[in-house]
């Protein structure tokens, strides 16, 4: 995933989340404001209700048409709500408990309305009685009036207890036949239908109550159960927020943190990594993973650090060259100033030399003239030494002039294999002598060569001829010849001698330079040969290990 | 008394101790030796007496051992020289046979060699001069026929 993706998601999980949890509290503040309207609904209708029974109270006690007028308004002003009530509110509620409390109101309406006409029944039946009573009394005398007046009790207590047992005495008594008259016949009937009038009004009280009390516990009930609802919700609200918010907070945390580990890990490894390649330590690659930026950048500095890695192997390698070549440069060089400066050198011996030589010769002529004298064999003696030693230094001399005045090469066909068999011939009777055994390993397909035959003769004769002498008796010498890369002959020469102390390779190649006894070697021999091979465009390896034996390769180009 | 046909050899060389050591020897050895110190002095020389054998060096004050063989060779080539020298190179002696010199020796030189060549030399200027002077009758002749063949 790329950088910015994630990121972008790192954030969106905040702000999902945090939308989650708006989107919920919303929905729950709604839920929350439409359950209170309900309650407001319901309490609105309790209070109404509450008012309503106030009045319905004071109607039964006073049985007064203003009173009467109050409950209508209220009713009125009930049935006006009710009907106001929105659409939600009655789905909130239950279409059915609605209908059931606009029925209850408008039969308690009903019922008020029955018991109001109840009432002015009651008062128009007892001024009636009161009338026509006045009128019996008047017109009766005697035991009878007496009895009436007993009715007239009953008919009191009747009114105060509207008891069924007063009732049945009272018509009782008034079925007696003493009572039968037109007026009395009415009375009874009188005192009937207002018992009739009680008795319904009892049954429409019971009813209004009945009705009044169904709505209030329903609105009551309404008020409660929606108040519960808002208690229930917001706990449950409370619990989902403070889970949200831990959500937001772990999962948030968790998500932003994985990220910015994706990002951070990367970033150290690449900084260690830096470190190490400032320290030119290429060791550690970095480990790419996934597909982002970093992964990219990982990848592109891998092949950087492959890159650099190369370019430092590349420039290691180029200076080791440039130092050796230097080196040899400067070995060269050296070389070359020793060879002309003992060129300058044997110059200049060979007069004064020449003039040893003649003074020494003209002496040895006078003696040979001379008839003998005393001490005549001992000054020959002498002057033979003085001949050998201008010998031994002429020799010196003119090998080095030899060795400086190299400087033409006579290119010749020649076989490598037919060269070291014919400079092996001039040293036959040493390895004889000292019974060296020969191990000759020549290669076969060598083409010919085309060099200076005298000179490369030389070169072998004084390499063969260190190694016979660096042998003990009965020590080996292997010689063989092949071709390297089809651009370079190789001959090396193995001896197992007493080999070069490891102090004097660098010096071996110098005039002069020889380890053997004195008067043995010039330390000329492997000097010129290194001349001979460097004009050829070729070179001298050495290889040797104290006690082990020494390896000379020659190497000719093609 | 010295004998009629003993060689006349002319050393050139500017050590005068070797020069005259050497001269001494030689005339032990029953040669003619004269002897000069450079090579101007060489080449006067040659101009009023002419040597068999020439011993020249090479390395002298003035002119170079090589520049008097050139004159040497263009005036009396008959003239055998032989080069001795402690300063020769392998360049210098194959400029000196180019330029007809006999030999080319190095010092210090063994005198029996040095005489051995000085006799080869003399040999080698006898024939020369000997088959000059055949040429030279030859020619006469030619030209004398000729002549007679005009005239008829």
């Amino acid at each position: 995933m790329r950088i910015w993706k994630k990121l972008m998601v790192g954030f969106g999980v905040y702000v999902t989340l945090a939308a989650i949890i708006g989107i919920f509290a919303y929905v729950e503040l709604r839920t929350i404001t439409k359950r209170f309207t309900v309650v407001e609904v319901a309490d609105d209708i309790t209070n109404i209700i509450l008012e309503v029974r106030r009045f319905e109270k004071n109607f039964l006690l006073y049985k007064d048409d203003d009173t009467f007028q109050e409950i209508k308004k209220y009713l009125a002003v009930l049935t006006d709500d009710t009907d106001k009530i929105r659409k939600e509110i009655i789905k909130e509620v239950g279409t059915d408990n609605y209908e059931m409390m606009k029925n209850a109101i408008a039969e308690y309406d009903f019922q008020i309305n029955i018991l109001s006409k109840n009432f002015k029944l009651q008062k128009e039946f007892i001024s009636k009685i009161g009338v026509l009573t006045r009128s019996i009394e008047k017109n009766l005398s005697g035991d009878v009036l007496n009895s009436f007046l007993i009715v007239r009790k009953y008919e009191k207590n009747l009114m105060i207890y509207r008891d069924k047992d007063i009732y049945a005495t009272l018509i009782n008594t008034l079925n007696s036949p003493k009572f039968a008259t037109a007026e009395v016949n009415r009375y009874r009937s009188l005192i009937n239908g207002l018992f009739k009038l009680y008795r319904e009004e009892q049954s429409s009280i019971e009813k209004i109550r009945s009705k009044a009390r169904n709505i209030q516990t329903f609105t009551e009930d309404l008020s409660k159960r929606e108040r519960a609802n808002i208690t229930t919700i917001l706990s449950r609200s409370a619990i989902l927020l403070l889970f949200a918010v831990l959500t937001i907070i772990i999962l948030g945390t968790a998500v932003n943190i994985k990220i910015a580990n994706s990002i951070a890990t990367p970033l150290k490894q690449l900084e260690g990594i830096t470190k190490k390649i400032a320290t030119a330590d290429f060791s550690k690659r970095i480990d790419v993973r996934g597909k982002d930026e970093l992964a990219s950048l990982g990848t592109a500095f891998n092949q950087m650090q492959d890159q650099l890695q190369n370019t430092m192997r590349f420039l290691e390698l180029a200076n080791e060259k440039l130092r050796e070549s230097r080196a040899q440069l400067v070995e060269t060089e050296k070389l070359a100033t020793l060879g002309r400066f003992s060129a300058g050198v044997a110059h200049e011996i060979n007069n004064p030399l020449a003039i040893i030589n003649e003074k020494a010769g003209l002496m040895k002529d006078y003696i040979d003239m001379s008839e003998d004298f005393p001490n005549k064999e001992k000054f020959n003696v002498m002057l033979n030494a003085i001949f050998d030693s201008v010998r031994r230094c002429s020799s010196i001399t003119h090998r080095i002039l030899g060795f400086a005045r190299k400087t033409d090469i006579t290119p010749e066909a020649i076989n490598l294999n037919s060269l070291v068999n014919e400079v092996l011939k001039f040293l036959e009777k040493e390895i004889l002598y000292k019974s060296i055994r020969l191990e000759l390993e020549l290669s076969e397909a060598l083409p010919v060569i085309k060099s200076d035959k005298i000179q490369l003769q030389q070169v072998f004769l004084n390499i063969i001829k260190n190694a016979a002498d660096a042998v003990e008796e009965g020590g080996l010498i292997r010689i063989s010849t092949g071709i390297k890369n089809n651009t370079t002959f190789q001959v090396s020469v193995e001896d197992n001698g007493y080999g070069i102390p490891k102090e004097m390779l660098k010096n071996i190649f110098e005039p002069f330079f020889t380890t053997k006894e004195k008067g043995k070697g010039t330390g000329l021999g492997l000097s010129i040969s290194y001349g001979i091979i460097k004009k050829l465009g070729g070179n001298i390896l050495v290889k040797s290990e104290q006690n082990k034996g020494t390896t000379f390769t020659v190497e000719i180009p093609v | 008394m010295k004998k009629k046909k003993e060689v006349k050899v002319l050393l050139v060389d500017d050590e005068v101790e070797f020069v005259d050591t050497l001269a001494q020897r030689l005339r032990m050895r029953e040669l003619h030796v004269d002897t000069v110190y450079d090579g101007e002095q060489a080449l006067s020389f040659i101009k009023r007496i002419e040597p068999d054998v020439i011993v020249l060096d090479l390395k002298m004050p003035g002119l170079h051992g090589i520049e008097v063989l050139r004159e040497i060779k263009k005036m009396s080539p008959q003239i055998q020289v032989i080069i001795l020298t402690g300063h020769g190179t392998e360049k210098d002696s194959e400029e000196a046979k180019k330029l007809g010199g006999f030999d080319f020796l190095r010092k210090p030189a063994d005198i029996d060699l040095l005489v051995a060549k000085i006799k080869e030399a003399f040999a080698e200027k006898i024939e020369r001069t000997m088959t000059a002077i055949a040429f030279a009758e030859e020619g006469e002749l030619d030209t004398a026929e000729k002549i007679i063949k005009k005239e008829e």
